[in-house]
């Protein structure tokens, strides 16, 4: 019985995941081969890289810097650039039958549509608009998702021309997210992911008297971004009825259990890769089915979750 | 684990006009085969395989090849740089009779490796090929260890002309090894693969060149097709049994946006 893994397989707008874990965007999806690596190690869907329309090198390193409490990043939206992008996620979906989240990153409403339109003939089961990226406001100026107006505007504007279910990326360096997360409901989006990156924050290094990573700030990973988003996904799940994904600092079993008991239908995990290796998914599916073993709980959406506020 | 050490470069030794060994004065404790990423916190940050790790030093062997490792040569002993790592996966302390084989500027850590195979009690027999009799390093330090040391160019500056496939295959037919190391250019690496397909029993670990960003397997950048393994952590080390699997090999590698670009 224990280790069943039908017990934490998830139904999720219509697709069947193998397990309730998800590669975020950003993390190990740049190729085919590295989603499919994910997949066998036990994460139940894939994310790709933010795609845009043209392809990008991203910054220049150091790109990350670890601190106590977690990490900084400032990739800066590396990525193939959406054909070849497209291309990595049918090579791996032609052969394996794992749900994979196209995600897709731009700054004005016509590019996201001319990108939606290119993942509606791809083999991508959902498109995820990365309204939250943290590291190119020296391009692009504050992350849309910080706007319920702007939200509201790309995600109706989006659901009108996807042929696929439509997922939000939204970021918690807002003030008002349960505003723009029931925005992003009302303007038609299939489902919620939260939380981007923290911040972005800052590290300097006192030798050097420079900023450790090459961009100066990086959006905040790992452990310590842990409560900051249970809250978010809490307080969206109180407000919202789309099921929401939650990320953010999910390390162990315990942390994914916390997340589905915040309100999250699946569970991000992503930087938990570097201390945990890449058997932390597996480390986690099994620590899910002690903890419902534990307490009686046959399949995974028997946890509870708690009572909205 | 990730933590970054600032410290001033102790000695730089210009091995040709372009490629220098940088040296720390720091205990790192990796093994063999392993790399730091090296910054200056300025022009960038690139990983850079350990040619040499003593218990007070270390030392990174660095060809000159664009913006970074241009602001790289002009640092000067006592000189600030920033590193973190050790990181990744190691070339195994095994074999009696070793082989190992190098190409260029990937040799160095074939040095370091040696001599630890040296301590374990192994007999080697290093190939150390190049271009151009210029374009050899670390000539004079694998002729101060007690192992056979043959060197080629192409251009056949020392006697003869080849690459350092051409005398392995001479060395693999005339001897009996238990174990090949091999550090080069993908093609010449590739080319090595070719060549032991025909020794079938022969254990095999090459070291592998990809363009890495975290370093630390979260990117995805430096996967490898059609493993989908992360060279910065379950590589730069590869050996036969994953090697054998690679359809990337040697065909195309992907640039820092993911591009696939064909050797």
């Amino acid at each position: 019985m224990k280790n069943d893994r039908s017990r934490i397989s998830v139904e999720f707008l219509g697709k069947r995941a193998a397990t309730p874990l998800v590669l975020p965007a950003g993390i190990m999806g740049m190729t085919w081969s590295g989603m499919k690596y994910t997949w066998e190690n036990g994460c139940g869907i894939i994310t790709s890289k933010s795609l845009t329309m043209e392809p990008r090198k991203g910054h220049a390193g150091p790109v990350i810097a670890e601190f106590e409490g977690g990490m900084l990043n400032c990739m800066g939206l590396c990525n193939p650039g959406i054909e070849e992008g497209l291309a990595e996620v049918n090579e791996f979906r032609k052969f394996y039958e794992v749900p994979v989240i196209v995600s897709i990153f731009a700054t004005t409403i016509d590019d996201f549509l001319t990108l939606t339109q290119k993942v509606n003939e791809s083999r991508g089961d959902f498109v995820e608009l990365n309204l939250s990226c943290p590291n190119v406001s020296d391009e692009y100026g504050l992350p849309l998702a910080a706007s319920k107006i702007k939200v509201a505007e790309i995600v109706s504007a989006v659901k009108m021309v996807s042929k696929i279910p439509v997922i939000a990326k939204l970021s918690p360096n807002v003030s008002g997210l349960t505003e723009i997360c029931t925005a992003a409901e009302a303007a038609g989006a299939d489902a919620l992911c939260l939380i981007n990156t923290l911040g972005p924050g800052m590290l300097i290094d006192i030798d050097l008297q420079r900023s450790v990573l090459s961009n100066r700030t990086g959006g905040m990973s790992g452990p310590c971004v842990k409560p900051v988003a249970l809250r978010a996904v809490f307080e969206a799940y109180s407000r919202v009825k789309i099921p929401i994904i939650g990320t953010g600092g999910v390390s162990n079993g315990r942390d994914a259990v916390e997340m589905l008991m915040a309100g999250a239908s699946l569970v991000g995990v992503g930087s938990a890769l570097y201390e945990g290796g890449i058997g932390i998914f597996e480390q986690i599916n099994q620590d899910i089915l002690t903890y419902m073993d534990q307490y009686g709980y046959g399949t995974i959406t028997d946890i509870p979750r708690l009572e909205k506020m | 684990m990730l933590k970054r050490i600032t410290l001033p470069v102790a000695e730089i030794v210009n091995e040709n006009e372009t490629i220098r060994t940088f040296y720390f004065e720091k205990k790192l404790g990796a093994l063999p085969g392993q790399f730091i990423m090296l910054s200056d916190l300025v022009t960038g940050e690139k990983p850079f395989s350990i040619s040499e790790c003593e218990s007070g030093y270390f030392g990174v062997t660095i060809k000159k090849l664009g913006t970074f490792t241009q602001a790289l040569f002009e640092k000067k002993p006592g000189d600030l740089l920033s590193y973190r790592g050790a990181y990744g996966s190691s070339f195994s302390i095994s074999g009696r009779n070793v082989l190992l084989v190098g190409g260029g500027y990937a040799t160095p850590p074939l040095y370091y490796l040696s001599k630890e195979l040296l301590k374990a009690g192994a007999e080697l027999t290093v190939v150390n090929g190049a271009r151009s009799k210029k374009e050899l390093v670390f000539c004079e330090r694998f002729s101060n260890l007690s192992l056979s040391y043959q060197r080629i160019t192409d251009a056949g500056c020392l006697g003869r002309a080849g690459s350092s496939v051409d005398i392995a295959q001479v060395l693999l037919e005339e001897n009996h090894y238990d174990m090949v190391y091999v550090s080069g250019p993908e093609l010449m690496m590739r080319a090595m693969r070719n060549l032991l397909q025909n020794y079938p029993e022969l254990n095999y670990e090459f070291l592998f060149e990809r363009y890495m960003k975290c370093a630390i397997g979260i990117c995805g950048n430096c996967t490898i097709d059609p493993l989908g393994i992360r060279l910065c952590v379950e590589g730069p080390v590869l050996a036969r049994d994953k090697i054998v699997q690679l359809t990337e090999f040697g065909e195309y590698h992907r640039n820092a946006a993911g591009i696939k670009e064909y050797f």
